[in-house]
């Protein structure tokens, strides 16, 4: 494994790198109209991470393997003067790579860690990240967490991040609250975006996309302008007035409601019948009695509520540091980052 | 797609079929080859590719097709063939080259055809794929809710046939299904060493195709993806391509050294075997006791033993009859003349 | 009443639309065949009178169409698809060989192919190597394919529809020099009677194309044309050669070849395809096996003499078998 020398002593400034080469593959291309992300693509979006970090003065990269070699194909096309090491994990090809690989590169002491992959991959990966903040590039099918954002840019922000330039800690680095499934005390799993309670046992497939099959819905943020299981309370007005108090939401559906037309999936716009929304608290934990279910998180079917049992689900603010691109750019610029002496 | 008890239960039931069928055959072609390996010796002599390990994908998408739905398939086929309905009688009877075999002992285990259930296969890796492209033309002709699946490795996706069949179903815009089965070599090549793009269901975005990646592994996955699309295409709105990610746990063909493969990965893909997976998945919900998985495993061993026997007591075709069957017409029909 | 005449491309187009018209299943798929009307004419008008829906052009794609093909033919359809050049046979030889000719064999004789393959042959008009071969012994060396090899308008309409409603997969090859194409050389013969009414000609049956008594010509295809101005001139010098018309080569009529030569004691093979291990040698065994003493004199073969098709017109010329080297072979035959 990459030796990083401890903080305080001379050391270089290191990103960590992971690439979910599954990302963008799921059946949301075969009953919506999710849109492709190939791996000759993300190696793409790699490179012009890479060239963004090596051009702002990062000499390390740490990034995760995979079965393909995402990131050696990158480098294969890309002249940069970093150096790009890989955490010693042994490969499984599951999203257990990338959260082993996150807390190898916490570890290490990396500064941020660049995500290529869609609400899925983030959640992943904010399990094994601890402090460290995430720079989210969105290859997903929904992407509500990772911003949409031209990866050169944000290779640039993680720059600026990576290089403790002053004020970019502060003006553009926020923690990300959570859901967390909690099966009596235990913490099972946390979500980024929502949780949907979903009428079925199994995980098959992964994605949701039957409306009549969601129980509940619950969101870390009043979210906007989204897409998947987040848009059903994104384009409904009582959801806006509740959520202008709350941290997060708490939506119950199901027959009788009010119906709202959301996105749930790309191109698969679809009513949702909605009973109730609540606000949801900070720390405050819903139980999902409704069994057999599966709990589908940031739009994966994951956790199975087999019958006769129930899981709590709840607000925490304990989720992953996450840069605002955008912000971590205009900082930089304040701090003339990005200017050099002829 | 319900995913009833009903139906797993039946996929469970089709899997333990499949595998029963598998390794029973193993047994069986290891008669008379030992102590020394002479391919040619024993009841079931020639190659044999099992299908252990991969019985979630066939599984998962026959239980959606009807015996009239054309089904196209490898030098591996039998997982296809039991899933598609076969009597097993009559497969098992091909293997042994009997008289009484689905082929009457011409074809042998890389060459199963069953017309009742319009499913042919062969040796010449991607060579369904377009037959199946034919197969879903005609349904489209006929105005047919049929629909033409084709299973082929992910080593079959890089031969020529692949992607003219993939343009040709695009194009024409046909109810066919294409099953890549990505078991991740081809003999001994690993898809990294043979294959430009990660997923093959990237390759679909380059014809217009709908493409998704499923765990091989998950036959509940693999069922609700191939539902999805054989509904689409039944529905008439094209083609679909399912790359399903699984494992060989027997090797390219019996007697493969398999020196190739990484220390360990067996073992760890034997962690995810299929059939234990959806095991644990009923048993979770309730849905299946380690009696009934007994009484299954049981069930499924005495219809093969039966197979077996039949297999065995069958008799040889004649020598004489290797000289029949090249053409349907060895004579024109002289009655339909009518000048010359 | 005056019999209609037409040309041998007319004659196949013909014999694919009545027989699409009488079966529904029967639809042709290949490329230029559908508003070009094949590029060699095989299928003008079909498109006009069928729709694309059974008239269908396809991609540069012969391993997709012509495996489509096999698969549409196992689902009970009749499909016809036409090789542009049967040079081309190479992109696509698995599903000719391993496929449309073994599957009735491997399926025990319980799957059917029933489709036809046809393509263009021949050289002549400088096209060279990878467009003038004629191949057809290739493909009835392979168990399984039926091999039809018409050379007059007459025997092509009628060797065309017992194609269609064979049974088993047909390989249908026309000579580009037999099909009256105005921009091929004027080929008188290329332009006979043909009957409107459909009709059939039964595979493994040759043609006496001309009765003789000195020597037997076993040929096909554009070479039955040159051994009948051959055998004209022979005449003049008072030779009698009789010219038969093989038609097909799987099946094989060997009981007219056997019967001539044991008439005419003397026997010149004509073929257009390569010389060694070929159609020229096997009609040579035949006739060892079966009627070796009935021969007055060893047999004789003109063939194309193992090189690839030449471009230049006097290398072609010399490599492929002329009037006046057919004249001349029957001498030296008759000098034995």
């Amino acid at each position: 494994m990459i030796m990083i020398p401890a903080a305080g002593g001379t050391m270089q400034p290191a990103v960590g790198l992971i690439a979910n080469p599954a990302s963008g593959k799921d059946i949301r291309r075969l009953i919506a109209h999710g849109s492709v992300f190939d791996n000759n693509e993300k190696a793409n979006i790699i490179r012009r991470v890479l060239q963004a970090l090596d051009a702002f003065g990062v000499k390390q990269v740490l990034a995760m393997p995979d079965l393909y070699g995402l990131v050696l194909r990158a480098l294969e096309d890309t002249q940069v003067g970093l150096r790009v090491e890989f955490v010693n994990i042994s490969v499984t090809n599951t999203a257990a790579d990338s959260r082993l690989a996150a807390a190898v590169m916490a570890q290490a002491g990396v500064r941020c860690i660049v995500t290529v992959g869609g609400d899925g991959t983030n959640r992943v990966v904010a399990q094994g990240c601890g402090d460290v903040p995430l720079v989210p590039i969105s290859t997903g099918t929904n992407n509500v967490f990772p911003s949409l954002v031209e990866s050169t840019l944000a290779g640039m922000a993680a720059a600026a991040v990576a290089c403790d330039v002053e004020p970019v800690w502060d003006r553009a680095v926020r923690q990300a609250r959570r859901l967390e499934i909690v099966r009596g005390n235990t913490l099972v799993e946390t979500a980024l975006v929502d949780v949907v309670v979903y009428d079925e046992r199994f995980v098959a497939t992964r994605a949701i996309w039957d409306a009549d099959k969601m129980r509940a819905l619950f969101l870390t943020a009043p979210y906007r302008g989204t897409i998947g299981a987040s848009a059903i309370a994104a384009y409904l007005p009582q959801a806006e007035e509740v959520a202008r108090d709350a941290a997060g939401l708490y939506v119950e559906l199901g027959p009788g409601g009010t119906h709202v037309m959301a996105p749930i999936a790309p191109g698969l716009i679809v009513p949702v019948s909605v009973r109730v929304v609540h606000p949801l608290e900070l720390e405050q934990t819903i139980p999902v009695t409704y069994a057999p279910s599966i709990l589908a998180l940031d739009g994966e079917r994951e956790v199975p509520v087999p019958p006769g049992t129930s899981v709590g689900v709840r607000l925490s603010s304990h989720g992953p540091y996450v840069v605002d691109v955008q912000a971590a750019l205009q900082a930089a610029v304040k701090a003339g980052f990005f200017i050099r002496k002829p | 797609m319900a995913l009833s008890r009903e139906t797993l239960l039946g996929l469970y039931e089709m899997m333990v079929k499949i595998r029963t069928f598998e390794e029973r055959v193993a047994e069986i072609y290891y008669e008379g080859k030992q102590p020394v390996f002479n391919i040619a010796a024993g009841p079931v002599p020639g190659e044999m590719h099992l299908y252990s390990g991969q019985e979630a994908v066939a599984a998962g998408v026959c239980a959606h097709l009807r015996p009239d739905d054309p089904v196209t398939s490898t030098h591996r086929p039998h997982g296809h063939l039991i899933a598609k309905g076969v009597d097993l009688k009559r497969m098992m009877a091909e293997i042994f080259g009997k008289e009484t075999g689905l082929c009457h002992g011409k074809g042998g285990h890389m060459h199963l055809f069953d017309p009742e259930l319009h499913f042919g296969c062969g040796g010449i890796v991607g060579g369904g794929i377009p037959h199946a492209v034919g197969a879903a033309l005609a349904i489209k002709k006929r105005g047919e809710d049929r629909v033409a699946v084709s299973f082929f490795g992910e080593g079959a996706a890089n031969i020529g046939a692949f992607h003219e069949s993939l343009n040709l179903a695009a194009l024409w815009k046909l109810p066919a299904v294409f099953i890549v089965e990505d078991n991740l070599y081809a003999i001994s090549v690993p898809k990294t060493a043979s294959t430009a793009v990660r997923s093959n269901a990237e390759r679909g975005a380059a014809y217009g195709i709908p493409a998704v990646q499923v765990d091989g592994q998950d036959v509940v996955a693999v069922y609700e993806a191939a539902g999805e699309a054989v509904e689409r295409a039944r529905r008439g709105e094209g083609p679909t391509l399912i790359e399903a990610v699984c494992y060989r746990f027997r090797g390219h063909f019996e007697g493969d050294p398999e020196h190739y493969l990484p220390e360990g990965t067996k073992e760890q893909w034997k962690q995810r075997d299929p059939i234990a997976l959806l095991a644990k998945q009923l048993k979770d919900q309730g849905w299946l006791t380690d009696e009934d998985a007994q009484a299954i495993e049981e069930r499924m061993t005495a219809l093969i033993a039966e197979a077996e026997a039949f297999a065995r007591e069958s008799a040889y075709p004649p020598p004489e009859a290797a000289l029949t069957d090249v053409f349907v017409q060895a004579e024109s029909p002289r009655e339909e003349q009518s000048h010359g | 009443m005056a019999e209609r005449l037409l040309t041998t491309a007319r004659a196949i187009a013909e014999a694919i639309a009545q027989e699409m018209e009488r079966d529904e299943r029967v639809f042709i798929m290949g490329e230029d065949i559908g508003a070009y009307g094949g590029i060699f004419g095989a299928t003008q008008g079909l498109l006009e009178k069928f729709g694309p829906e059974r008239v269908m052009d396809t991609p540069i794609s012969e391993m997709g169409f012509i495996g489509a093909a096999v698969g549409a033919a196992t689902e009970g359809m009749r499909p016809i698809a036409e090789l542009m050049f049967v040079d081309f046979f190479g992109v696509a030889m698995d599903q000719i060989f391993n496929h449309m000719a073994k599957i009735h064999y491997m399926s025990g004789g319980n799957v059917n192919v029933p489709m036809v393959l046809m393509t263009a042959i021949g050289g002549g008009y400088s096209d060279a190597a990878q467009h003038s071969q004629c191949l057809y012994s290739l493909f009835a060396h392979t168990p399984g394919i039926k091999v039809v090899v018409p050379s007059t308008p007459y025997d092509a309409k009628g060797l065309m529809i017992q194609a269609i409603r064979d049974d088993d997969p047909v390989m249908y090859f026309f000579h580009k020099g037999i099909m009256g194409l105005g921009w091929m050389a004027p080929n008188p013969r290329a332009t006979g009677p043909v009957p409107e009414e459909p009709y059939t000609i039964p595979f493994g049956q040759a043609d006496v194309k001309r009765e003789g008594s000195d020597l037997t010509i076993l040929t096909l295809s554009l070479m039955v044309h040159r051994s009948l101005d051959a055998a004209e001139q022979l005449a003049e010098e008072g030779i009698s050669a009789e010219v038969i018309d093989l038609r097909t080569l799987v099946p094989l009529d060997r009981a007219t070849i056997i019967e001539s030569v044991k008439k005419t004691h003397r026997v010149l093979i004509v073929d257009e395809d390569y010389k060694s291990f070929g159609m020229s040698g096997e009609l040579i065994a035949i006739i060892a096996e079966e009627a070796l003493d009935y021969l007055d004199a060893p047999p004789k073969r003109l063939a194309v003499p193992d090189v690839p098709i030449p471009y230049s017109r006097p290398l072609e010329q010399a490599v492929i078998p002329s009037v006046e080297g057919i004249v001349q072979a029957a001498r030296e035959l008759m000098a034995e």
